[in-house]
């Protein structure tokens, strides 16, 4: 009973402490709750759709193959391999909202597939419990579509079928779920029409001959019939005993589309798991305060109830039981918050990751998480507590404890010029436990922001540098000629908006290196790829290699690969290894020469890549290239739709960080703050007894936080500049992206250290808002 | 004529209902070592915070150099503290953290319009002269409580206040110490400085001029004791001893 009593007392005596304990367990559990929700949902929930919706192990998208069914039975006859399924479609670029598409659209026939998608009711709040008939016109797009491009139901899609302006369009009738090419992060689309349309198509194909634009061809959906074959020799085999190779246009493994697919959620939810672990570590230094400033406030009676028969172990108890109410109640609120909140987190990323994630509650998981939580919480708690076996009756009925503890041959004595600011420096020093808290939120925080802050200017305003880790070499519009035109008279259009300071030329024909299909990144000057060790491909005889492929074939510098491309093979050096992230780092680099050997060349492969004198100028050109040579000629800026996504969805999590930055900061001055001031009540009426006004008191005290923010600011600056780059880099490299290298900036640097200062001075001046009511009357004798 | 310092006119506070000063007139005269007594409850504090504006009044008027301070904006008030008032209190109220050389020259720099460059140096030399010089390097709570006092004494005088306000400022001491602190202030008073000290021990109250006895609320009676020489202690003494009786004290 005597402890219900005190337990009580002590909830009431510090119910502020405790509330702000709280409420940042709440949002830290909340954050894990609903990122562990995603994590474990999204991947699960893509494998089952791929499952239910017949993906292999192994897709090869084919055209202008003479008998398609031909070719998937050939496949399917070999015993390496159990079945393949074949999905029809038209390869077509496309143009919606005046963007013009990067990668190019595939026309599914969905005719017969009912079943194989999910399509959205059109607000996008949930599944149409049947599929829609397609009506000739109409087409279903994935919603991602909305974030690439805008997209709205009643747009227009033009796809340029043939020259000579033979376009079909078709209107947006609806959003399905594609859980094969639906994130924003995969360039390629699918669009689900009738197959009354499709024919339509391939009667245009069929008569415009060369003039032809679009490509009929198909998805083989390709299943392994054997679980110890990796797909990289299954892939091997197939190219090896079957014409696959003359008609692949590329060749992806389940794991590689996954991949795609999650990048978004695994990347954000990444960061968000990290920024909720760098909350716990806020919410340990807050309590380490809490309970330093508890215990000081308590000494007295701690002495007192030491002398009536209590033990350390049980005062000690006590402190544990009135933490551990709040933090296990916060994790409940955590978790029911996270019913709603994981419902508007999949609703939310829906236009960006294609796919409406579940919302089931890994109710295990999360709990799981929640327990080794409080255990750590619990052993923190306990250790910072010990220090009340400290507490001998006498002395702490004395208060000897409550002496400051100051060497005085480290303060700062001398005042006069700047004084508010040296009696807040002197402060802070005097009192600096009292501030460790704020120096280690403050890091904490700097730290978090900082590290986003230089993933963001990594990317960049418009994504170059995510663009730049995408591309083997840099450049700032590529124009790539079809039919009888030719680059001079596309260059001489550039050339009347600005000057072309420099230009070479790319092609990305497919090939496979050791039997394995891949995109060669063919160059005609190969040191201006992304060299990341050795050196480029010079000679005709020398090939680059990502380190991911690099490390699928176990091969390093001066190893050497078969090359096979579609006029014959050769071996070829490993020269060095590059930077290139598109298809997952699934690539190779050539010279063009070297390319020669083995591949045809062909005047309408190669893309023209220019360097131009006002580069701001892009839009303009590209659309004046497309208004005057139509579907003759194909022009991409440095950027890439999905970029948007990526942007946004980097803007939203910058968003929230400082969000939950202004939170916590908020909640630990004040709690802070509030301790502070009752502890030196009586000295800040001996300033207002001496003459000093009450704003100068309060920002003095404002400043002394300041400082505090200061110091955590460096602190949290010097380890986001020491440590981004190899936290990061490991994540990018689950994308493809090696070369990650973030550098110090306004927005690394000065603005998270500026914002977190300014808070913790903004926040705790306003605490110290209550010295206006501080009564004089307290220096009285007796009072 | 002696120059009115502080007039204190109808002056009332209460607390919770209660009345403690009831409609006070008091003046504070330059250059005197005015002393109020009274028994325990009688007010006495709580008039000496009412007339240096340290705490509200709830009726009447309070008048510094003729100018009325009560209800004054706290900016004002602050100003009036810093550069004409000087306190002491009983608990000497020094900033903990602060060694006692800073907490004279916190005062100092709080002054706005007295000269700011030589404060260090002023109250270097003011604590040499409180006897603390040895000291003044150390925080409060490692000196003795008459260092402690007398280092808030030279914070009280550093800006050459125009009145010190003394609330029981030997009340905390031993003998020694509160002897010492008082010949300090009575060495102060002889140069001309004008202190109003509240006491209730005898052998403090006889270092005053002039003795106003508060009981109730209200002033009751004054004693002068400039007619008896500043050196005859004991017969100081005795006259404010059979003052007091005869008031039953």
């Amino acid at each position: 009973m005597s402890y219900k009593i005190l337990l009580g007392a002590n909830l009431k005596r510090h119910r502020g402490g405790l509330t702000g304990i709280f409420i940042l367990t709440l949002l830290v559990a909340a954050a894990i709750g609903t990122v562990l929700t995603v994590w474990s949902n999204s991947g699960v929930y893509i494998q089952n759709e791929m499952n239910r919706a017949g993906f292999g192990e192994l897709t090869a998208w084919v055209s202008g193959v003479p008998d398609t069914k031909g070719l998937a039975k050939d496949i399917e006859e070999l015993p390496e391999v159990e079945r393949v399924e074949t999905q029809s479609l038209v390869f077509s670029n496309y143009e919606v909202n005046g963007q013009e598409s990067d990668s190019e659209g595939q026309l599914i026939d969905f005719g017969s597939q009912d079943g194989r998608y999910r399509f959205f009711m059109d607000d996008l709040s949930g599944y149409r419990k049947e599929a829609p008939e397609i009506l000739p016109g109409e087409v279903y797009v994935s919603p991602s579509m909305v974030s690439m491009f805008d997209v709205q139901i009643g747009d227009e899609i033009t796809f340029p079928v043939a020259r000579a302006g033979k376009n079909v369009s078709f209107t947006v009738k609806g959003f399905y779920e594609d859980p094969f090419m639906g994130s924003s992060m995969i360039g390629m689309k699918g669009f689900l029409i009738c197959e009354a349309d499709r024919k339509g198509i391939l009667d245009i194909l069929h008569n415009a001959g060369i003039d032809a634009l679009a490509r009929d061809g198909a998805m083989l959906h390709i299943f392994s019939g054997s679980d110890n074959m990796t797909v990289s020799e299954l892939n091997g085999i197939i190219n090896e005993n079957t014409e696959l190779p003359q008609s692949t246009e590329f060749v992806h493994s389940r794991d590689a589309v996954e991949g795609f697919m999650l990048i978004l959620q695994n990347a954000f939810s990444g960061l968000l798991l990290a920024f909720a672990a760098i909350l716990l570590f806020v919410v340990m230094a807050v309590l380490a305060h809490s309970i330093s400033s508890t215990v000081e406030s308590d000494y007295v009676n701690m002495g007192i109830l030491k002398t009536v028969g209590y033990t350390s172990a049980a005062l000690q108890k006590l402190q544990l039981l009135q933490y551990l109410i709040g933090i296990i109640s916060a994790m409940v609120c955590g978790l029911l918050l996270t019913v709603p909140l994981r419902g508007i987190v999949s609703s939310m990323t829906l236009t960006t990751t294609g796919v409406l994630m579940p919302t089931a509650l890994p109710f295990v998981g999360v709990v799981l998480s929640f327990v080794l939580i409080l255990l750590v919480l619990t052993g923190f708690i306990a250790l910072c507590t010990g220090k009340i076996g400290r507490v001998t009756p006498m002395k702490a009925i004395r208060g000897e404890t409550r002496k400051v503890r100051f060497h005085v041959g480290n303060a700062v004595s001398a005042f006069g010029r700047g004084i508010y600011f040296r009696l807040a420096f002197r402060q802070l020093i005097a009192g600096k436990r009292r501030y460790v808290g704020a120096v280690v939120v403050a890091a904490l925080l700097v730290f978090f922001a900082s590290l986003i802050g230089r993933i963001d200017t990594w990317l960049g305003e418009d994504g170059k540098g995510m663009m730049d880790a995408f591309n083997p070499a840099d450049h700032d519009i590529g124009v790539q000629v079809f039919g009888n035109l030719t680059a001079e008279e596309t260059e001489t259009i550039v050339r009347s908006y600005t000057d072309i300071t420099d230009t070479y030329q790319l092609a990305m024909p497919g090939v496979t290196v050791n039997g394995v299909d891949y995109t060669a990144n063919v160059i005609s000057e190969p040191e201006r790829f992304h060299i990341l060790e050795g050196k480029t491909c010079m000679a005709e005889d020398e090939i680059v290699l990502t380190e991911f492929v690099a490390a699928d074939f176990g091969v390093s510098i001066g190893d050497m690969v078969t090359v096979r491309g579609d006029s014959g093979s050769g071996e070829y050096i490993v020269s060095g290894i590059y930077s290139c992230a598109n298809d997952m780092g699934g690539n190779v680099g050539m010279s063009r020469e070297g390319y020669l050997r083995i591949g045809k060349d062909n005047p309408h492969i190669w893309c023209c890549h220019y360097f131009l004198a006002d580069s701001s100028r892009n839009m303009e050109i590209a659309e004046k290239l497309e208004a005057a040579y139509g579907g003759d000629v194909h022009v991409h800026e440095n950027t890439w739709p999905g970029l948007f996504g990526i942007i946004s969805a980097m803007q939203a999590l910058v968003v929230f960080m400082y969000g939950m930055v202004v939170i916590f900061i908020l909640i630990i001055t004040v709690m802070t703050g509030s301790r502070i001031l009752s502890a030196e009540q009586k000295d800040f009426g001996i300033y207002k007894a001496i003459g000093f006004q009450t704003k100068v008191l309060r920002l003095t005290f404002a400043l002394r936080f300041g400082m505090a923010a200061v110091i955590g600011s460096v602190i949290g600056t010097a380890f986001a500049a020491l440590l981004t780059d190899p936290l990061v880099s490991g994540m990018m490299k689950l994308a493809g992206i090696s070369n990650f290298a973030s550098a110090a900036s306004v927005r690394t640097v000065l603005i998270p250290a500026g914002v977190v200062i300014l808070l913790f001075t903004g926040f705790a001046y306003l605490a110290a808002g209550r010295m206006k009511r501080l009564d004089l009357s307290i220096l009285i004798s007796g009072q | 004529m002696k120059k009115v310092l502080i007039k204190g006119k109808g002056i009332c506070k209460s607390f919770s209902g209660v009345q403690v000063l009831d409609h006070v007139d008091i003046d504070i005269f330059e250059g005197d070592f005015t002393v109020i007594m009274g028994a325990s409850g009688a007010g006495k504090s709580t008039l000496l915070y009412a007339l240096s504006g340290m705490d509200d009044i709830t009726g009447g008027d309070v008048e510094f150099k003729e100018k009325k301070i009560s209800n004054l904006q706290e900016n004002k008030m602050a100003q009036l503290r810093a550069e004409e008032f000087g306190f002491v209190f009983q608990q000497t109220h020094l900033v903990s953290n602060l060694t006692l050389l800073e907490n004279v020259a916190v005062a100092g720099y709080a002054c706005r319009t007295k000269n700011i460059k030589n404060v260090r140096e002023r109250a270097v030399q003011i604590l040499s002269q409180m006897h603390v010089n040895r000291a003044k390097e150390r925080l409060p709570h490692q000196v003795s409580g008459g260092e402690a006092q007398r280092a808030a004494i030279a914070r009280a005088v550093i800006n050459h206040p125009a009145l010190i306000f003394a609330d029981e400022p030997t009340g905390a001491l031993n003998k020694a110490n509160s002897e010492e602190v008082l010949e300090l202030m009575t060495e102060l008073n002889r140069n001309g400085q004008s202190i109003l000290m509240v006491t209730h021990d005898i052998r403090s109250a006889v270092h005053g001029n002039r003795i106003l006895y508060l009981e109730d609320g209200k002033i009751l009676e004054e004693l002068d004791l400039n007619v008896y020489g500043e050196d005859d202690r004991k017969t100081r003494e005795t006259k404010v001893s059979d003052w007091l009786s005869s008031l039953r004290w």
